[in-house]
């Protein structure tokens, strides 16, 4: 079944990923009583209690703060160079700041600059950033559509996400003009959405999806205009299905296949797993190719954007917008009104923590990000980044605390690594002093999704294990270079 | 709104909830039917002898996060496990004493000087057992009882061989099999499988046996690739001797296949190895049982097997996803 999916000229590749994937998966599903038709990645994996219900029924809501502070580093690769100075007068939508690669940042609000200096950031710790005071104008622009825009070549499109500021806003903020610039011999035949959300507690792209999904099916279909493919495939998991009912009429209402340049576009429906969403993970669940190690996934004929990004390439082609606000979930049971909730990029935490009424009993952890993959914030007072997909405030009982013991074999995070490494051993030549003959063990492989540490029974913070190892042999090649 | 009370610390933030405690409680949960059965049978012997050795660990351990002064492992219901499955492979009327003294130098010897849980190589309740059978070997081959269920007389100390060394002295000397311990008129094959024979206090019934580890299986505790592999190789061995049914269903054969070889720590954690070290474990406890010097083969056979783990989890690695890859 999925093999009449596969794309003509990939024949060769897939069939040696697949046959063996869909004969071990169709075993699978007899031994595990599976439903059948599921499509996920073939191996590993993990479903832990998903929270959605806290956010699930809210829709988005605009929340707009009366300061903002912007950080200049918020994507892969260079720092972009402030173009503003204090005191100076801002209108929404105004670049304040420019890579040397031309990704820009742009204010997200319009007003005054307060100041330009170092301040909290929530992955580099500090950066800097420029702060911004609401003034607001009489003429706020308003970003309207702009005639003509679906006949705009491939080359214009992309200089407009990338002077729009585009990253990936699922949460790795990759620059999305990067991926989408191909290297000439690049054979991509299809485009994936990521509408998988698999990260426990968040519902941002879920509601995305629900609320406005033509304007995800329209970015999707500006994505492959970019990168000139004319088959999509949106990938949701099965607990999302009113988003992909939603998605599905979407493309029926929009005509995607008899636009001007005609795309194939179809809601595929995955098993609800974690880590779904992760790329490599995507790729293999939708068209059971496997991307190589180390390699891309245009390597195997392929390009993934989140469904965010999908929504935001629209908005900056379609209305010149470009990213200066993003939705976010602020969940978790230690904050008193979860919601969904669009906000300027820079709008502080506390500020959020405030809007939704403040803490609700004992909040132990606030993480930027899911549950699995999220980071713990030490100061509440650093801002929302173009990456920030969802704010939870976890309670005691929420969270885990404990502390970990020694490794007792029973081989849990061999069965649920998506990527069949060894998480155990990993760990164990870590804690004997060992990092440098862990490659064996595949630690190079590893993307720290967290599987392996969500289920060990000592708590062994395995993919913290996993790090460590890495940064060794980082700074081994350092030190021989 | 403070912000000291704020832990910090690299995800995941959320974890599944099984801790190695509620795996531990789980498994000694599950030894209780065969527990219960045998004091069925055997009378109130078998739970002083199980107390006394649950004791034994316990101080053993006790002692030794002590004195290495690493966090006490004492209530995660670890060393309760290995004094309830050392209890299970004693004669039913050995002296109370002498568990004691056995579950104590086999914590001490075979857990405590590797570094406590999760470090050890061999399994703990069976070398306490191989020590104890090398120190009090007359009290471990002659200490049996008769069974008869509760009200029986089941006081007198019955001193004869087992099944299996009377079978064992069957297939050496070709003679017809005389079995002894077995209510009279009962289906031989049916008493083994329910129990009503002399034995080991926890490996006579293979029903209760089964049942617990019914239990394992329904919790994802343990899986059937070891077992079975257990199983599997102790089958191929099945015809050299001279009962094969009852060799299948008696001595510890189906205690050691389910709670004795799956012990995590001491087995290789992959599907290859972990068959392969089950189809070692059976084919070397049929070797000992028909041709080695000593008619019990499964406890000799796990601890040998246990010295080849690091080994097989080298030679059986797990493939990676990634070497699949399909570049176009």
């Amino acid at each position: 079944m999925r093999r009449k999916r596969l794309p003509p000229g990939q024949k060769g590749a897939d069939a040696r990923g697949i046959t063996s994937c869909a004969a071990t998966g169709q075993v699978m599903s007899v031994l595990l009583w599976l439903k059948p038709g599921e499509r996920t990645f073939a191996r590993g994996g993990i479903h832990p209690a998903e929270h959605k219900e806290l956010t699930a029924t809210c829709a988005i809501e605009s929340f707009v703060p009366s300061s903002v502070t912007v950080p200049v580093s918020q994507s892969l690769g260079p720092a972009a160079k402030p173009l503003v100075e204090k005191k100076d007068l801002v209108k929404r939508g105004d670049v304040i700041a420019e890579a040397p690669d031309g990704l820009r940042i742009h204010a997200p609000i319009s007003g005054i600059v307060k100041n330009v200096q170092r301040e909290p950031h929530p992955v580099l710790v500090h950066d800097t950033a420029i702060t911004i005071l609401a003034k607001p104008t009489d003429d706020e622009p308003e970003f309207p559509e702009q005639p003509g825009w679906m006949e705009l070549s491939r080359e214009v499109m992309l200089e407009k996400i990338k002077h729009g500021g585009l990253v990936g806003l699922g949460g790795a903020a990759f620059p999305t003009y990067r991926k989408l610039t191909l290297p000439p011999d690049a054979k991509i035949d299809t485009l994936l959405i990521n509408g998988s959300e698999c990260e426990p507690y968040l519902t941002c792209d879920y509601r995305l999806m629900l609320e406005d999904a033509e304007k995800v099916v329209l970015g999707a279909w500006t994505i492959a205009r970019m990168i000139g493919v004319n088959r999509c495939l949106i990938g949701v998991e099965d607990n999302k299905q009113p988003a992909v009912e939603a998605l599905r009429a979407a493309i029926e209402r929009l005509g995607i296949e008899s636009l001007p340049f005609p795309v194939a576009m179809e809601v595929v429906l995955t098993e609800t797993k974690y880590p779904q969403g992760a790329e490599r993970q995507l790729i293999e669940a939708l068209t059971g190719r496997v991307v190589p190690r180390r390699g891309l996934p245009l390597q195997v004929g392929i390009v993934v954007q989140n469904v965010a990004t999908a929504y935001a390439c629209l908005e900056a082609i379609r209305n010149d917008k470009p990213v200066i606000d993003r939705v976010v979930t602020v969940s978790g049971l230690g904050i008193a009104q979860p919601k969904n909730l669009r906000v300027p990029i820079g709008t502080s935490i506390a500020a959020l923590l405030e809007h939704c009424g403040g803490f609700n009993g004992e909040v132990v952890k606030v993480l930027a990000g899911g549950p699995m993959m999220g980071r713990a914030l030490a100061d509440l007072n650093v801002p929302v980044v173009k990456g920030t997909s969802g704010l939870l405030f976890l309670t005691r009982s929420e969270t885990n605390l404990d502390r970990y013991g020694a490794c007792i074999g029973c081989g849990e995070c061999l069965d649920v690594c998506p990527l069949g490494l060894e998480p155990n051993k990993v760990s164990q030549y870590v804690e004997w002093g060992r990092p440098l003959e862990t490659e064996v063990y595949g630690v190079l492989d590893c993307f720290e999704c967290g599987c392996c540490s969500y289920v060990c029974p000592s708590n062994r913070p395995l993919v913290q294990f996993m790090q460590v190892a890495k940064t060794a042999y980082r700074n081994q090649a350092r030190s021989r270079q | 709104m403070s912000t000291d009370s704020l832990h910090l610390s690299y995800g995941p933030h959320i974890r599944r909830g099984r801790t190695t405690a509620e795996i531990m409680w789980l498994v000694n949960i599950s030894l209780m039917p065969a527990l219960i059965w045998a004091w069925i049978v055997f009378g109130w012997q078998v739970v002083a002898i199980t107390l006394s050795s649950i004791l034994g660990c316990m101080v053993a351990e006790h002692l030794a996060c002590r004195l290495t002064k690493i966090p006490s492992t004492i209530r995660d219901g670890s060393v309760v496990c290995t004094g309830i499955l050392l209890a299970f492979t004693l004669p039913p009327a050995l002296p109370l004493w002498m568990p004691f003294v056995g579950a104590l130098l086999g914590v001490l010897l075979a857990k405590s000087v590797f570094g406590g849980l999760g470090y050890n190589i061999f399994n703990i309740a069976l070398i306490a057992r191989a020590i104890m059978m090398a120190t009090f070997p007359v009290e471990m081959t002659t200490r049996w009882l008769a069974p008869g269920l509760i009200g029986a007389s089941q006081v007198d100390a019955f001193t004869g061989a087992t099944p299996l060394a009377v079978m064992k002295a069957a297939t050496q000397s070709g003679e017809a099999l005389q079995l002894t311990g077995v209510p009279g008129d009962m289906n031989p094959w049916l008493s083994f499988f329910l129990g009503l024979q002399s034995g080991s206090i926890g490996e006579v019934s293979v029903l209760f046996v089964v049942l617990g580890a019914a239990f394992l299986l329904w919790h994802r505790i343990i899986k059937l690739y070891i077992p079975l592999s257990v199983l599997a190789g102790a089958a191929l061995m099945a015809p050299y001797s001279d009962a094969p049914l009852l060799y299948m269903l008696s001595g510890g054969l189906w205690l050691g296949a389910f709670f004795m070889a799956t012990d995590y720590v001491t087995s290789p954690s992959t599907p290859r190895g972990q068959i392969v070290f089950g189809l070692g474990i059976g084919l070397l406890t049929g070797i000992i049982r028909n041709w080695g010097g000593y008619p019990e083969g499964i406890c000799y056979a796990i601890l040998l097997m246990n010295l080849l783990v690091p080994a097989l989890e080298e030679w059986f690695r797990p493939r990676r996803v990634a070497d699949r890859g399909t570049p176009s």
